[in-house]
């Protein structure tokens, strides 16, 4: 199958165009999002511009220690924003969090390509780069969910947590509820979603592939074979930092230290 | 025999206790009186090592309470508050999982005299099918308590339990901790129900500082 054509600059520009509508439909009623939304779009056309450059870059030369070294920047990324978006104090975490997205992802990243697409070098960019962006892009919405989840509810149930170990319970034992809670509240929506795939939407990788000109039936490989990596990433990394961080949150007797976390 | 020995603590630079000293004798009664915010839950969470103190000492049967023994000693104590949040789930696979815990192991889990509290404390046995999230207040607390009961604990650490149950619910929770004579019983309370009963009494005062 032949690839689509690639989007003059022009016809791209009109693609703008497109934003009259909600443009007009928020000054009709307004929605007030007209600020944000002209910085949301130049904040996605921007990295995106620049993400583009890089990855020729990144394509062209092909080289492995860059490669990695790239997917390290992203796992940083990664880490920064899980920490800030769920409250953890850098200082104190941010060792066990990068540790759970570099063993979930990069474990999961190397199966990935080397038994299931069995490509000979593995670090190659179109691989290491692409699907790294997308095993991390989808582990770190899920760890926000699940630390936060977790802490929130063991902040929220302090009654609880301390009758659990009043009880008896180790501090493993005592925790072991509300990490089972924070791994539901994480895994759910994806799982949701992998229920309904392909029957509301086609999905992203999927749809790019078709349009790079590869045939249904390899998209559609790629796409199952992605969307299981995900899942298997996400669990991994998820279960991981919240192990990994715990053995930090909490002081020897066993309660959670609140200095640890930004109000 | 749990003692309080010079406790001073301070909590956002306000003063809960200034050089606090307290004796009860095993099998002993404390009741805990003052104002909110005076350090009612913060005295037995001292207790059962949640909590340490600034300066002084809390002495479990003789052990200063510290690292080396904070787990173990939590053992022999049994901890209720008010407005229990216990989890989710079914009921009697909670209390499954109390008794599942490494610490709990050596206890036997007793069915009959878990049907035979739940009748003291007016549940009807249906509530061993229920999830713990149908539980109204009430009967949470008494499920709550229920729990340690069977868990048969020396000491027990009772913050407010009866505050959210009415009156003839009230008595007959008293009643049931008043007739375990060789218990140790720590309660905080506002309610009248344990008042009266000569027992010996601290008072924290109204602000903070205690007497």
């Amino acid at each position: 199958m032949e690839a689509v054509p690639d989007i003059t600059i022009w016809r791209l520009l009109a693609g703008f165009g497109l934003l009259v509508i909600p443009v007009a439909l928020s000054l009709f009623v307004k929605l007030g999002i007209i600020r944000q939304l002209a910085i949301a779009t130049g904040r996605m056309t921007g990295q995106l511009f620049l993400m583009s450059i890089l990855l020729i870059y990144l394509f062209r030369w092909d080289n492995t220690l860059l490669n990695a070294a790239w997917v390290i920047m992203m796992i940083l990324f990664a880490c920064f924003s899980a920490m800030i978006n769920s409250k953890l104090s850098f200082r104190k975490f941010f060792g066990p969090v990068f540790l759970s997205y570099f063993i979930g992802a990069g474990f999961v990243l190397l199966f990935f390509n080397r038994v299931i697409v069995n490509h000979e070098n593995i670090f190659t960019a179109r691989l290491l780069v692409v699907i790294g962006g997308m095993l991390l892009g989808n582990s770190l919405n899920s760890t926000i969910i699940g630390i936060s989840h977790y802490y929130e509810s063991i902040r929220k149930e302090k009654r609880r947590y301390l009758y659990l170990l009043s009880l008896g319970a180790t501090q493993n034992e005592a925790l072991l509820p509300f990490f089972r809670d924070a791994m539901l509240a994480a895994l759910k929506p994806f799982m949701a979603g992998m229920a309904t795939m392909g029957l509301v939407s086609l999905p992203g990788m999927m749809t790019g592939q078709i349009l790079g000109g590869a045939s249904p039936e390899t998209a559609i490989k790629y796409q199952i074979a992605i969307v299981l990596a995900i899942f298997t990433a996400i669990t991994v990394s998820v279960s991981l930092s919240i192990f990994m961080t715990s053995r930090k949150a909490f002081n020897p007797y066993g309660v959670l230290r609140n200095d640890y976390f930004k109000n | 025999m749990i003692q309080l020995q010079n406790v001073s603590l301070k909590f956002d630079k306000q003063e809960l206790f200034n050089n606090l000293s307290v004796e009860v004798p095993a099998g002993g009664r404390l009741l805990i009186l003052g104002g909110s915010g005076t350090g009612k839950t913060t005295l037995l969470r001292l207790l059962l090592g949640f909590v340490m103190p600034d300066r002084g000492n809390v002495i479990i049967d003789g052990e200063k309470l510290s690292l080396e023994n904070v787990w173990k000693v939590r053992q022999k104590m049994a901890y209720v508050s008010q407005e229990m949040q216990i989890g989710r789930g079914n009921t009697e696979r909670f209390i499954k999982e109390v008794f599942s815990y490494k610490n709990n192991r050596n206890i036997s889990y007793d069915r009959s005299k878990l049907v035979s509290l739940l009748e003291d404390f007016h549940l009807d046995a249906g509530t061993l099918n229920k999830d713990l999230e149908e539980l109204s207040g009430g009967e949470l607390q008494r499920f709550a308590i229920i729990v340690t009961l069977l868990l048969n604990r020396k000491i027990y650490l009772l913050d407010e339990v009866t505050s959210a149950l009415d009156q003839p619910l009230k008595e007959l929770i008293v009643n049931h901790f008043l007739s375990m004579k060789d218990k140790t019983l720590i309660i905080s309370s506002h309610d009248s129900v344990w008042h009266n009963r000569n027992f010996p009494t601290i008072n924290l005062g109204n602000n903070g500082s205690s007497s």
